[in-house]
């Protein structure tokens, strides 16, 4: 019950995408040093993969795995457009400045490949919310990551000026980025260490107590 | 002189090192020589001959439809990825089962699309690049910054993969740290 409640709901802190499978971190890296833009990222991310992987769970799993692949990718392409023009209406600055890194959401590795090796192999239900799980996982890292970014690299919080002393610029580049990810990740590593760390005491504390 | 400044061009125009395209896909060529040597060779493939393919989208497509362009290139990545299955198959059972995992891995990832998007841009900004062999060699030279970048990484693996880093930072936190410091010197070059 335990593993199966991990599986579900362990997008967010057991098993991120960004953090632990290294999945979608270009656009992090790169486009993820303001709020703003990790906002139009979020909301892109979360429509392209959500409807991706459900319209794909209706693909016949008997065909090829290369084919199921290429029409994962043809599908999730085809999402992208609505998404885009949506995104024109709420997001205009921000589609400009992201640039390159709007389409490749789109054939990200948690819609092309994680789809079939783990999403597709769960019933419906526990698959949604799986998914929705990985999305909020994906989205938690972008939006600390952008309020962060921006804050230490422009003084800002969502454009607005905020008295910080300490200016980093590097930050807004793409190696501030780089840096800044696997100070992430390490961070979130140790968090996560420490955290069974409790569990397995726990566990052996009410083992001990049971006998 | 003339090869130290193409190799400082190469490293400054990294899809790598500058626009982080393909990082989680280094990390796996990064592992071992074997590993590098095999994705390398399939990203380059797809890299070069999909810019040629790209241009023949970029070429006949409307700019009135130009969202539909992330649909085409997706579909020729697709043609490629089967036909490069289909001729290695061909060529052997052994280069098969050798090969099939890195062109599993090479076809839809950010290093191969993205060159194809960042291509795109930059004929769009300069009219003169529009052209089949400019797309051709920029869509050759990011398969070569692919394998730069994966020998700069392959270079400090096992160090970073030690066991004097600490637990929390070994592997992908270090390598990534590792790639933004290299980053920050290629920064320097532009």
């Amino acid at each position: 019950m335990n593993s199966h409640r991990k599986n579900l709901l362990g997008g967010v802190l057991h098993d991120n995408i960004v953090l632990s499978g290294l999945m979608v971190i270009s656009p992090v890296i790169i486009c993820g040093d303001t709020l703003r833009n990790a906002l139009a990222l979020i909301y892109a991310f979360s429509a392209i993969t959500f409807l991706a992987v459900l319209i794909s769970s209706f693909v016949p799993k008997k065909l090829p795995y290369t084919a199921k692949i290429i029409i994962y990718a043809l599908i999730s392409a085809a999402v992208y457009i609505p998404v885009k023009l949506a995104a024109e209406e709420f997001y205009p600055d921000s589609i400009e400045r992201i640039g390159i890194y709007y389409p490749l959401l789109a054939v990200n590795s948690l819609i092309v490949f994680q789809t079939e090796a783990k999403f597709f192999k769960m019933k419906k239900l526990d698959m949604m919310i799986s998914l929705i799980f990985c999305i909020i996982g994906f989205d938690a890292v972008m939006l600390l990551t952008g309020f962060l970014r921006e804050l230490f690299a422009y003084g800002t919080i969502n454009s607005k000026i905020v008295d910080v002393n300490t200016l980093i610029n590097g930050l807004s580049e793409p190696f501030g980025g780089f840096i800044f990810l696997g100070l992430m990740c390490g961070v979130y590593r140790f968090i996560r260490s420490l955290i069974s760390k409790n569990d397995k005491q726990l566990r052996s504390e009410a083992s001990v107590s049971d006998k | 002189m003339f090869l130290i400044n193409d190799l400082i061009t190469l490293l400054a125009a990294n899809l790598i090192l500058s626009q982080a395209l393909g990082t989680s896909t280094i990390f796996i060529a990064a592992g071992s020589r074997k590993n590098l040597v095999g994705t390398a060779c399939v990203i380059t493939l797809f890299t070069t001959i999909g810019s040629a393919a790209a241009y023949c989208i970029d070429a006949a497509l409307p700019s009135a439809l130009s969202d539909l362009r992330l649909l085409f290139y997706t579909l020729i990545i697709g043609i490629l990825y089967v036909l490069l299955l289909t001729a290695v198959y061909f060529a052997g059972r052994s280069y098969f089962e050798d090969f099939r995992k890195y062109i599993h891995v090479s076809a839809f990832n950010c290093a191969v699309m993205g060159t194809l998007f960042t291509i795109n841009k930059r004929a769009a900004m300069d009219s003169s690049l529009f052209e089949l062999g400019e797309y051709v060699s920029a869509g050759f030279e990011a398969g070569i910054g692919f394998i730069i970048a994966a020998l700069i990484l392959t270079a400090a693996y096992r160090k970073l993969n030690s066991s004097k880093v600490p637990s929390a930072f070994r592997g992908f936190p270090a390598m990534l740290v590792y790639l933004g410091i290299i980053s920050m010197a290629v920064y320097s070059l532009k």
